[in-house]
């Protein structure tokens, strides 16, 4: 009974902060340039509106599928993430993963999606899929690396042993352990599909994204998934390098923090191109990363 | 000639039947006289094995050595006389079952061929100089006639090229003999050997020079087989498989014989050999590997065989040469497999080059699998006997901690196999739909299969003959014994 | 009486099952003059006699159907014999003997395909004859070492023997399991041989290069610790090793990316996979080893399902290019969930076994602080993503783009059985990652004298480093997936299917049959752009190979010059030679 109640819960929480989140960004964004902006409310009235659309159209059924992969995708990836330490609430499953298979979890989503994708029978959408893989082909490198440095430093893939060790300030992620934050820092803000790495569903004189074909309930799921898998990756960030929150206003304080640091970097940058994104990951932040191995792993004193 | 069963058969029965071959052309008997009479000698080859493996038999002519003629069986030549008897029974069997072409079913063919047998045991089993000369001039001549039995130009040739050659082999062989003659007074085999260190190191180096040039060119070492491929390829496959399977391995071990038996300290001429060995393995591999002549391919391989041989029996220690005598018997059974495949593929396909057997293997699934079989074996692959016999060698090596070898060994079987997978493969190429003739013949098959069979046995089981090599290996290597046996004990 | 031959065929086929449930014993035979076979199934030879038991029948029912080729079940059966001769070995001349007659054997296989090229075969065979060449060579050097072919440890051995004996088995064995740059016989052959055979090439021959690769570190007394020393918290030989191994992972994924044939991706694919075996290999330690059994493992039920998937597409299509299939979901709905199924175990990720088995060997790179390994290998293991996507987008969704893929039907059951038993496997061993740990893996740990890797219970898998359970992750996914679906139905609204399959916002226009919609072999084009890879794609070892090949024909014209028929040269050597022997005898010794 409290584990379903959990993860009930888990699921609500990372909707609800999805939301306002993205409401957030869009406000901010507006203010940026100068505009009103919608409410920040407005994420949520989208996705409701989607969900009550009468018809949908579908191209067979791996076509229907697929959002459904990925939806179960996302709740599965929320559950295996710790939000709170010490606490007996919002845990979900996360005893019984690491972060490796959170890693991996993220991914299991977006793949199904994409048999939905090709189902559909829409190049432009297939390419949208090929972009997203090459990005995120792009990205991973130099995230992991930082992960590794992460592990490496905690002996543990445990999420729940990593935030455990970050008792107090001085033992934050962010400070022990600097160099993977900024490593992963970047390829972070491409897997929350943030400018200047949106390339992959960005509107272009075609539009080329995944969910070209996609309306009516199915792009309600989609939008759905999409929130929540972001809140869950931010409470990953946290976990990892934010010692954690104990309680949930302290997690969404330090996961709006985090987000607002993404957010200011992507309204800076203009946009990159598939493969100048991955060469880009390839040098600097792999290049950073790889600076931080040999500092920290090669040289005598981490011995 | 006074016991019923001794060594002298071997040259006598086929020289007395050859000879008196009219009488069998009226009776019908060619054919069935051609399978017996090797036949007869393996039979009696292996009654007398039980013989020999106590034993060394000694058959002496009219005189005791050293100045008389004596034949002498023991654990070495056994092994020789049996495959060349049993090679003899195989190719007969294949003439006769075969449906050949009529010339080498003819009283001609008959005569050289037996001839040819006479003239190896003779040369094998010989224990003094003249004749083995005698023997080896038989062997040549009835070789050279062999290879010019078709009658056509390319056999003519090859015929011509092979007698001159040959007499050059011979001129050089016989010097040799005339100065050991001049230096010791002897031509007993034994005797010479006692007195072979005594002759003054130049002229030692002058007679061993010539001999190797002479059997040098007989064994088909590297500078002096170039001859070879193109009597090969001139041959009737069925001869060119006597002429690989026996008349060769007849000539390498009358070099190994003289080779251990002349020298007390056969290390500077086996360097020699082994170098010689090397260089003729390697060359002819290389050289083999753009042959698009079957007949062809098969002599450059049947020379980087020799050469290995010979690389194995210069080594001079008993393992390397048991395995080298071992080498020699899978050998001789494996071109006798592929020489006869392909006189049977290169019936039904005319031509011998590699373009025309494009899909034969599919035409003639048996034939293929046959040939199949035999380029594994030459190969060295196991379960075939060619490995057992290679394994044997290179694990000689490996005990004397000798490795430039087998690194050799292992490199020439690693071409070898470059050119043999290529015929394999057209062998068996799919696309070209082969005129299939009406298999006529089949009974050709059984002399072949029989090979097969035992180039099976022996990779199996090659410990069922293990102690003949060893025993052979011995009996070849050890130079004492055998000067013991034919001098006596004083000596 | 053709069935009971059939029926013969498929129990020989089951022999590797039946040696390993009956086998309990020790066989000689005497070969020759101090040279014995010596026949013993030690655990971890048991462990890949396991995957050529899964391989063998799985195989040999589809090569079953009608017409039967003959000559071709013989050397299944020959390839069979040979391959239990090598895990039964005791000793090394046994081993050698099976290694062998699996290279003839199936190298005779490859030849009953009609498309085989010349240069496949060749390649094949030279290959595969070099790698047994150079083994024979390690237990000649073996045997003057020890004075026994026995497969044992060595006692005492220097560093130059060590290197020696690592560099020729080592060389033999990374022939065999393909790693660059010795991998140029593998896309060629994978893709030309039999389409069944290929499943077996990829699943179970390769393994036994792993086998011995393996069985090389079992002979030296400190692994390849005694090599070099150490490096960081890992053997510095290995790190050397586990580079070649990701590189080759790395290199293969970009090319099996930019292939345009199925079966060709497959081969590629599998080059990458035994890369992060050898890089497992390499690492050495328990957890690592552990990593490369279960991958290997994972492997074999992977390549074969998705082979055999692949064989019976082409089979029913008569196509193996991307660029002339598609659609195929509809008409072969099994085999869309075989390289489903396929390719997410090929991509390692949960909760399929493929991920249990990364997730070991990723850790055990942290464990020997080898980072920089660990990203290479995630840049290959994500780059992988994408040619698994094209393997199943571009023959089951999309656009039918060719007669034969509108018109296939599904395959025939000889080759859906084994896709539906191999997708039951797979899905059981996900759920229960810990039960090959505890009963497969941990048997050949024991026996190598490492830590076993067991944890509490079939459903998790444990580690120093945590690890996770897999009926847990299981359940989450299916209870999520099935109450998004449920939810997703009640919700009001209607479903409609879209009219035509021309019926798609295509940028504004409409598209017609006509339009090219299916985006097939152009997939991952792109990546050409991206510097890196645009570097790989561009380069290859072939030029090299086909360069040895020209010298060597040269080699052999120049040589052959000499053997040009024509008598008085001859005789004219033999005099010179003669000539020159002397003369050189009297200038240096004096006659």
């Amino acid at each position: 009974m409290h584990a379903i109640l959990d993860s009930l819960a888990m699921i609500g929480v990372s909707y609800i902060m999805g939301f306002l989140f993205y409401g957030f960004y869009r406000q901010l964004n507006a203010r940026v340039q100068r505009r009103w902006g919608p409410s920040i409310w407005q994420n949520f009235f989208d996705n409701m509106k989607f969900f009550f659309k009468s018809e949908t159209l579908v191209h067979g059924p791996m076509f229907f599928f697929g959002p459904m992969i990925i939806m179960a995708g996302a709740f599965t990836t929320v559950l295996f993430v710790p939000f709170l330490k010490d606490s007996n609430w919002l845990q979900g499953y996360s005893q019984y993963g690491n972060l490796i298979l959170i890693i991996y979890l993220l991914v299991v989503g977006p793949l199904g999606n994409a048999l939905a994708v090709g189902s559909s029978g829409n190049p432009f959408g297939v390419m949208g899929v090929t972009r997203g893989l090459t990005r995120l082909m792009g990205l991973e490198v130099p995230f992991f690396l930082g992960l590794g440095l992460v592990m490496l430093q905690h002996e543990t893939t445990s999420v729940h042993a990593i935030m455990a060790a970050q008792d107090g300030l001085a033992h934050w992620g962010i400070v022990t352990n600097p160099i993977a934050f900024c490593v992963i820092l970047l390829p972070f803000i491409a897997s929350q599909n943030g400018s200047p790495f949106d390339v992959v569903g960005a509107p272009v004189e075609v539009y080329a994204g995944p969910r070209v074909e996609f309306g009516g309930r199915l792009l309600g799921v989609l939008m759905t998934q999409n929130m929540m898998m972001s809140i869950a990756k931010l409470v990953l960030v946290t976990d990892l390098f934010l010692g954690g929150a104990t309680n949930i206003l302290v997690l969404i304080l330090k996961a709006f923090a985090l987000f607002v640091l993404t957010t200011a970097v992507s309204m800076v940058f203009p946009r990159l191109r598939t493969e100048q994104a991955v060469d880009f990951f390839w040098k600097v932040p792999l290049g950073l990363g790889v600076l931080g191995v040999i500092l920290t792993v090669w040289l005598p004193w981490s011995a | 000639m006074t016991m019923p069963l001794t060594p002298v058969w071997f040259i006598a029965l086929p020289l007395l039947l050859a000879f008196a071959s009219p009488l069998w052309v009226r009776l019908r008997l060619l054919m069935p006289l051609l399978v017996g009479t090797p036949a007869a000698l393996l039979a009696l080859a292996l009654g007398l094995l039980p013989a020999v493996r106590t034993a060394p038999l000694l058959e002496t002519i009219v005189i005791a050595p050293p100045l008389g003629i004596h034949l002498q069986l023991d654990s070495a030549s056994w092994l020789l006389v049996a495959l060349i008897n049993f090679a003899g029974v195989v190719v007969g069997a294949f003439l006769w079952l075969g449906e050949t072409e009529p010339y080498l079913r003819e009283r001609r063919a008959f005569i050289l061929i037996l001839l040819l047998i006479a003239g190896c045991n003779g040369m094998v089993l010989t224990g003094d100089l003249f004749n083995l000369y005698v023997f080896l001039e038989i062997a040549g001549v009835s070789a050279y006639a062999l290879s010019a039995l078709r009658r056509d130009a390319p056999a003519l040739e090859a015929g011509l090229k092979y007698l001159i050659i040959g007499s050059v082999a011979a001129i050089f062989f016989l010097f040799a003999v005339v100065l050991i003659y001049l230096q010791t007074g002897n031509l007993s085999l034994a005797a010479v050997a006692r007195g072979f260190s005594e002759i003054p190191g130049p002229m030692q180096m002058l007679i061993g020079l010539l001999m190797l040039i002479g059997l040098g060119i007989k064994t088909e070492l590297f500078p002096f087989n170039f001859w070879v491929p193109d009597i090969y390829q001139g041959s009737h496959p069925a001869v060119a498989s006597l002429y690989s399977g026996i008349l060769v391995k007849a000539f390498l071990f009358v070099l190994f014989h003289l080779v251990f038996l002349f020298l007390a300290d056969p290390g500077v001429a086996g360097a020699w050999l082994m170098g010689l060995g090397a260089i003729t393995m390697l060359v002819a591999e290389t050289v083999a590997l753009r042959q698009e002549d079957l007949r062809r391919m098969l002599a450059y391989s049947s020379l980087g065989q020799i050469g290995l041989i010979t690389l194995a029996l210069g080594f001079g220690v008993e393992s390397t040469t048991a395995g080298g005598l071992f080498h020699m018997v899978n050998h001789t059974l494996v071109k006798l497999l592929l020489f006869l495949t392909a006189a049977i593929l290169l019936r039904s396909f005319v031509s011998a080059r590699i373009a025309d057997f494009a899909g034969a293997g599919r035409a003639r699934p048996l034939a293929g699998a046959l040939f199949v079989l035999g380029a594994l074996a030459v190969m060295g692959l196991p379960p075939l006997s060619g490995f057992a016999s290679k394994l044997w060698i290179l694990k000689g090596f490996a005990e004397a901690g000798v490795f430039w070898p087998v690194a050799l060994i292992l490199l020439a079987a690693l071409i070898e196999a470059g050119y043999y997978f290529r015929w394999i493969k057209v062998l068996y190429e799919p696309r070209t739909e082969v005129a299939i003739e009406p298999s006529e013949g089949r009974w050709a098959y059984l002399p072949i299969g029989v090979v097969a069979g035992l180039i099976v046995l022996l990779g199996v089981a090659p410990f069922l003959v293990d102690d003949l090599f060893i025993e052979g290996a011995r009996s070849l290597l050890d130079r004492t014994a055998t000067l013991v046996a034919v001098l006596g004990a004083g000596s | 009486m053709s069935l009971i031959l059939k029926l013969f065929f498929f129990a020989v086929s089951l022999s590797p099952t039946a040696l390993l449930m009956g086998w309990d014993g020790h066989l000689t035979w005497t070969l020759l003059d101090g040279v014995g076979l010596s026949l013993t199934l030690t655990p971890l030879a048991a462990f890949f006699l396991l995957l050529l038991a899964l391989a063998a029948p799985l195989v040999a029912l589809p090569m079953l159907r009608r017409p039967a080729d003959w000559p071709s079940l013989a050397l299944y059966a020959a390839l069979l014999a040979g391959m239990q001769l090598l895990l039964l070995a005791g000793d090394f001349v046994s081993f050698f003997i099976g290694w062998e007659i699996m290279t003839w054997s199936s190298y005779l296989l490859l030849l009953r395909s009609p498309r085989t090229e010349m240069a496949t075969s060749q390649s094949y065979i030279l290959f595969n004859l070099a790698s047994a060449f150079l083994l024979l060579a390690g237990i000649m050097v073996f045997y003057g070492l020890t004075g026994s072919f026995d497969i044992r440890p060595l006692v005492g051995p220097t560093q130059p023997q060590q290197l020696a004996l690592a560099l020729l088995f080592g060389l033999a064995f990374l022939i065999k399991v393909g790693t660059l740059p010795l991998h140029i016989w593998v896309p060629r052959s994978y893709d030309e041989a039999p389409d069944i055979f290929s499943a077996f090439l990829s699943a179970a021959i390769s393994k036994m290069g792993v086998y011995g690769m393996i069985l090389l570190l079992t002979l030296f007394p400190e692994a390849l610790t005694g090599l070099y020393g150490r490096l960081l918290n890992g053997p510095a030989a290995g790190y050397l090793l586990a580079w070649v191994g990701v590189i080759t992972a790395i290199v293969a994924t970009y090319k099996a990316i930019s292939q345009e044939d199925m079966k060709r991706l497959l081969a590629y694919s599998s080059i990458a996979q035994v890369g992060y075996i050898t890089t497992a290999v390499g690492v050495g330690s328990s957890l690592a080893l552990g990593g490369a059994l279960y991958l290997a493992l994972v492997h074999t039920l992977v390549k074969l399902l998705l082979f055999i998937s692949v064989a019976g597409i082409v089979l029913q299509t008569g196509q193996r290019r991307f660029n002339d299939l598609g659609r195929l979901i509809e008409r072969m709905p099994i085999s869309f969930f075989g390289v489903l199924i396929g390719i997410i175990g090929l991509a390692g990720m949960p909760p399929l076994p493929g991920f249990a088995a990364k997730y070991l060997v990723f850790v055990s790179l942290v464990d020997a602080r080898w980072l920089l390994l660990l990203a290479a290998m995630i840049l290959s293991s994500t780059a992988a993503f994408i040619y698994c996507y094209k393997l199943i987008y571009a023959p089951f969704l999309g656009h039918a783009n060719s007669a034969g893929a509108r018109e296939a039907k599904e395959a025939p059951w000889p080759y859906l059985v084994p896709q539906v038993i191999l997708m039951a496997l797979l899905f059981g061993l996900g759920v229960f990652p810990g039960f090959a740990i505890e009963v497969l893996i941990d048997p050949v740990l024991t026996a190598l004298r490492m830590a076993p890797l067991g944890g509490s219970s079939w459903a998790v898998l444990t580690t120093a480093y945590g690890g996770y359970d897999g009926v847990v992750l299981m359940s989450v996914f299916v209870t999520a997936f099935v109450l998004v679906t449920g939810l997703f139905l009640l919700l009001r609204g209607r479903m409609r299917r879209a009219g035509s399959p021309y019926d798609l916002s295509y940028a504004g226009e409409v598209p017609t049959e006509e339009t090219p919609l299916h985006y097939g072999a152009g997939m991952g084009r792109e990546l050409r752009r991206i510097p890196l890879v645009g570097w790989i794609l561009r380069h290859s070892s072939q030029g090299f190979y086909l360069g040895l090949t020209r010298q060597m024909r040269a080699a052999a014209g120049l040589l052959g010059g000499f053997y040009a028929g024509n008598p008085q040269t001859w005789i004219l050597l033999a005099v010179v030679v003669f000539a020159v022997v002397l003369g050189l005898q009297a200038v240096t010794g004096g006659i």
